[in-house]
């Protein structure tokens, strides 16, 4: 066994600086409300992070790749409606690919823009969370979609199944996180992503054809928004045109708070998991103190600049530096 | 479209009657909020139209302003040029369509304010909101709550859970301060454990409502600012295995009337989009003909629960 010195103590450290601030604040919560640890509620928090957590595994991708993805939001809720509809009119077996399709197809048309005609992602994708939104509201005509017989469909199991005790979304969740992280870290496909979010003009230069790995990321990220409105709508059964409202921001947040580059170039998939968790036990968390919920926002915000400080410190190895 | 066929149907019945018509004709422009986003508006606007075809007497020109205040503002202004009798409006927002109001106001049209009021400072320039109240919602909600709580003989000891719309909202606000302010008058002895705000939004709701049965061991009731946040209330508990609590909500869904129908959520608020759009040509019209109307005028939103649902058409939002 190697032995434990300072300095290699303090290059762990520097690993793990969001790793830390994460176990900081359960440890305050528990001791705020001990319930804050029981099974049953950890498992909650899990199972209703599973939804925003899966869309920050493609968001990662993405961001990795040094390009954004804002349209995940509305996309979802197209998702969502879409395969909520389709199940009454085509039934679940049929609606389930079907939904998948057409939301690649709109992964497949950001890919193009941003990754072949190089235009800004931030456009494009801001572009397309209006424009998605639209589709989905001339979809549904703006009526709520619900599922008309919702005891006798097998189509809830996504959502509110369980196999050997643990709820389907977390396994969902965790499956697609560990078969993305093989992806990113061990696979050519994820190299080349690092490679093209780092410098994308070396990438070009030493043959990596970038608007492909572009086109992938938005593949990848279309494809988790898909299994996230799947989740979405097999754990209500009916939804509102406006589910996905406002969560791109969340999943950005999640991301960054995992420490991925807005500049591309760095994070990771195991990362991402943890600024997913993050926010979704400090929202928890917030509810079992029972704060006031204005005061809930300022909270949420400070908690997370100080995760965000806990990491950088770390990496600094200092609370406070004079340089960056 | 709309608004094209229906000036020429309705002139069309303009000069049929014209011969004989003794009565005054009007004619009312309306402009709405946002048409199609949502079955509540869409369904409004239908009853509009159908109310006022049904009426000789008035001439409708219908516009929408597909959410948008500038061209809502524009909208005012093509009206006062057509010289209209009266104006109906839907505010895309409160404080931003004040100036075109007051600008009616100015031209000697009168305004009526529909479904959701203008701020305060067009007040002076509207001659009366057309719509539902919120407030009233709210402490008929503590009502119904109240009262299935005496049936099982509970009032003395129950605890309620309470989850609000979008904080910051109007409707939001009003429904959670009619509440509020009830429920002790009605039941002194209930316990209002938590107020947590569901967004609207049925998904945030059921998380909301998560952590409340972690948090307490012993809720009885719960009242959600609308329909959609109380089954999302619902589905937690259903998947928590907690039974027996009492969901009472507003502005009843369609999916709340049916898990009233299923027996699983207690009762609501029944508003109705053709209620909503009666009323406001009735306002306008009662106006017109100076009639005494009241600044503010509300139309009736009834009680439903489990008990008379039968007497209302399920919603088509």
């Amino acid at each position: 066994m190697p032995k434990i010195t300072k300095a290699s103590l303090g290059r762990f450290l520097a690993k793990q600086g969001i790793l830390i601030a994460f176990i900081l604040f359960m440890v305050g919560f528990t001791l705020a409300n001990e319930r804050f640890l029981a099974p049953e509620n950890v498992m909650g928090v899990i199972r209703s992070s599973a939804i925003l957590g899966v869309m920050a595994l493609g968001v990662t991708f993405v961001v990795i790749s040094g390009n954004l993805d804002l349209s995940v939001g509305s996309m979802m809720s197209f998702s969502t409606i879409v395969v909520l509809d389709l199940h009454d009119k085509l039934g679940p077996t049929l609606a389930i690919p079907a939904m998948f399709a057409m939301t690649l197809c709109l992964g497949a048309i950001i890919g193009f823009l941003v990754g072949y005609l190089k235009l800004n992602s931030l456009i494009v994708t801001l572009g397309m969370l209006s424009a998605i939104h639209g589709l989905t509201l001339t979809y549904s005509g703006g009526k709520n979609m619900d599922i008309a017989d919702k005891e006798g469909t097998w189509f809830s199991v996504f959502g509110q199944g369980e196999l050997l005790g643990v709820p389907v979304p977390i396994l969902l969740f965790v499956g697609l996180a560990a078969f993305l992280g093989i992806v990113l870290s061990k696979t050519p496909f994820g190299r080349k992503i690092y490679a093209v979010g780092g410098n994308g003009v070396a990438a070009t230069f030493s043959g990596i054809r970038r608007p492909r790995v572009v086109l992938g990321c938005y593949l990848v990220s279309a494809f988790c928004v898909a299994t996230a409105g799947l989740l979405q709508a097999s754990r209500s059964l009916g939804s509102q045109n406006t589910v996905g409202q406002g969560l791109e921001l969340e999943v950005l947040a999640a991301v960054i708070l995992g420490g991925a580059s807005l500049l591309g170039g760095s994070g990771t998939i195991f990362k991402t998991v943890i600024g997913v968790l993050i926010l979704g036990f400090i929202q928890n968390g917030l509810l079992l103190v029972g704060l006031q919920f204005y005061a809930q926002y300022v909270v949420t915000w400070v908690i997370i600049i100080l995760a965000v400080w806990l990491d950088i410190a770390a990496k600094r190895g200092k609370l406070l530096s004079p340089i960056a | 479209m709309t608004r094209f066929t229906l000036v020429a149907t309705t002139a069309v019945a303009a000069l049929a009657f014209a011969g004989a018509a003794t009565a005054e004709s009007f004619k009312i422009g309306i402009t709405q909020n946002n048409v199609g986003v949502d079955s509540y508006q869409t369904t409004y606007e239908k009853a509009f139209i159908a109310a006022a075809e049904a009426n000789a007497d008035v001439e409708a020109v219908v516009l929408d302003a597909g959410g948008d205040v500038a061209r809502q503002i524009a909208q005012m202004e093509d009206l006062i040029q057509q010289e209209v009798d009266a104006i109906i409006i839907w505010p895309t927002n409160g404080e931003a369509v004040i100036p075109a109001v007051r600008k009616a106001h100015k031209a000697g049209i009168p305004v009526i304010v529909t479904n959701s009021n203008i701020a305060e400072a067009g007040f002076p320039f509207v001659k009366s909101f057309s719509g539902p109240d919120n407030i009233t919602q709210g402490s008929r909600s503590a009502e119904i709550m109240c009262d299935k709580f005496k049936a099982m003989g509970i009032e003395n000891e129950a605890k309620v859970a309470h989850i609000t719309g979008q904080p910051g909202y109007t409707t939001a606000i009003e429904r959670a301060k009619g509440f509020e302010d009830r429920l002790p008058e009605v039941c002194p002895n209930v316990t209002v454990l938590d107020t947590q705000p569901g967004d609207w939004n049925r998904e945030k709701s059921q998380k909301v409502m998560e952590a409340f049965l972690v948090k307490y061991d012993d809720i009885d009731g719960v009242y959600a600012g609308d329909d959609n946040m109380g089954v999302g209330a619902l589905n937690a508990a259903k998947a928590a295995g907690r039974e027996g609590i009492i969901f009472v909500g507003a502005t009843n869904f369609a999916v709340g009337y049916e898990a009233m129908e299923r027996g699983e959520y207690w009762g609501s608020i029944y508003q109705s989009p053709v209620d909503d759009a009666e009323a406001a040509l009735k306002t306008a019209l009662d106006v017109l003909n100076g009639m005494d109307v009241p600044f503010l005028n509300y139309f009736d939103t009834p009680k439903i629960t489990q008990d008379n649902q039968s007497n209302f058409t399920k919603p088509v939002f």
